[in-house]
């Protein structure tokens, strides 16, 4: 175990190249997959929690739903859909890097709905009702939730991003984890713990580790930004 | 300023049953009554933030209505980023901040005012506006006597200045007493008295009024 740790070390100092492939794919499909569910997300979420209307709760309970979706799931819905006898075959995406991110914002958007429905909820009452009392336009009161959100946005973000990197029952049906092509950190440790390749997977790990330590640090510092 | 017979009702229970009643251009209307009384829920639907029953319009489409609610929300920006919000000039934003005190507070966000400092500036953000009716709920329940004593001063001086009615809603009877030229008293959810305040708040005909003002007057 301490040998395998030595030589992951030596492995990440090495500077290899697979590893380098590997860490710029998982990059590659996090920031997109995490930053296009917040996209979804974010206005979703927004509208669930302030607006009534017919079917929200219907919607609500939908989107609880896909919270809990397993990945495999996920992971076979679009393999489906995109394979040799898939609706979308000749878009000829499968085991490519874009159906990998499409199967991550099906898995993480309705967790940013979820999440923050769930905070707006709370909020969209009385800043609506101060709102109203002040004869504010319904953009103006919608830009004022945005602004109420900014602080559980970036913890839903990171939440993302969360999933986003460490997920792989998905990632590993569509991508199929092709070495140099769709292979991410996650597939690629199950892959080298399957050969007994232990040092290049604690590698990864610590990699994966350490990139979830600096996400977090990172939004971290941005949400001690944004001030209540 | 006419308004017209209507009720609300919140399930099976009508919480507040008004008779046809009116409001007079440029005057202090005080809205009395003990806990429960239906004065918040009145001043809810003049407001329009919540329907009378069957969805009646009470206010006509013509007054325009401002509104400050009893628990007032700052938006998470500076005490003068919440007046400029509203849309109104600058220069009113600094005579407001001014009149209640709070020129010295006009860059501090806002979450991190005193609950009487954030109902002095909830109140200047709802004066921002250009408004016929004014409905305030409980708007200096939060202040000291300082605070209370400039914030009525503003408001009599705003409605004979501005022909503004005002709808004030309090628990104070000697709120309303210093700033009403007006009064309504509310008891269960009915409006038992209504005329000037020198008569509603000294000389009330019915029992349940004077039994309040025994009450919070002693």
């Amino acid at each position: 175990m301490g040998k395998a740790f030595e030589q992951a070390a030596a492995l990440i100092l090495s500077g290899d190249r697979e590893l380098w492939s590997i860490l710029a794919v998982t990059a590659r499909m996090s920031l997109c997959s995490s930053l296009a569910a917040l996209a979804l997300g974010v206005p979703l979420g927004i509208w669930l929690g302030a607006c009534s209307f017919p079917g929200r709760r219907a919607l609500l309970v939908v989107n609880r739903t896909l919270m809990g979706t397993p990945p495999v799931v996920c992971g076979l819905l679009f393999y489906l859909l995109f394979s040799g006898v898939g609706p979308f075959r000749r878009l000829r995406l499968l085991f490519t890097v874009p159906v990998m991110i499409l199967a991550q914002v099906t898995l993480i958007t309705p967790l940013v709905v979820g999440n923050l429905e769930s905070y707006v909820t709370a909020v969209a009452p009385p800043v609506r009702e101060t709102a109203r009392g002040l004869g504010l336009p319904p953009w103006k009161v919608f830009l004022l939730l945005v602004n109420e959100c900014l602080y559980p946005i970036f913890s839903v973000y990171l939440l993302a991003f969360a999933r986003a990197i460490a997920e792989v029952g998905a990632v590993s049906m569509v991508g199929g984890g092709i070495a140099w092509k769709t292979n991410v950190m996650t597939t690629a440790i199950m892959q080298y713990t399957n050969r007994g390749d232990f040092s290049k997977a604690i590698a990864l790990g610590i990699i994966l580790m350490a990139l979830s330590l600096g996400v977090n640090l990172l939004v971290s510092l941005l949400q001690g930004g944004v001030r209540r | 300023m006419n308004f017209p017979a209507f009720q609300k009702s919140y399930g099976r229970r009508t919480v507040l049953a008004m008779p046809d009643f009116a409001l007079e251009p440029g005057r202090v209307c005080a809205v009395l009554g003990a806990n429960g009384a239906g004065k918040s829920t009145l001043a809810k639907v003049l407001a329009g933030a919540v329907p009378a029953d069957g969805g009646q319009r009470v206010v006509p489409a013509r007054v325009t209505v401002g509104y400050l609610p009893q628990r007032s929300f700052p938006f998470r920006m500076t005490v003068r980023q919440n007046l400029l919000v509203t849309g109104g000039g600058r220069q009113r934003a600094e005579e407001l901040l001014s009149a209640l005190g709070l020129s010295p507070l006009a860059d501090r966000r806002a979450a991190l005012l005193s609950g009487g400092e954030l109902a002095r500036m909830s109140l200047a953000r709802a004066l921002m506006r250009p408004c016929r009716l004014l409905i305030l709920d409980e708007p200096t329940a939060a202040m000291d006597m300082e605070s209370t004593v400039l914030a009525e001063g503003l408001l009599q001086r705003t409605c004979r200045e501005t022909g503004r009615t005002l709808l004030l809603v309090t628990h104070s009877l000697q709120q309303a007493r210093r700033t009403a030229d007006d009064a309504l008293f509310l008891h269960r959810g009915r409006l038992l008295e209504q005329g000037p305040a020198g008569r509603v708040l000294y000389q009330p005909d019915r029992p349940e009024t004077k039994e309040f003002l025994d009450f919070y007057g002693s």
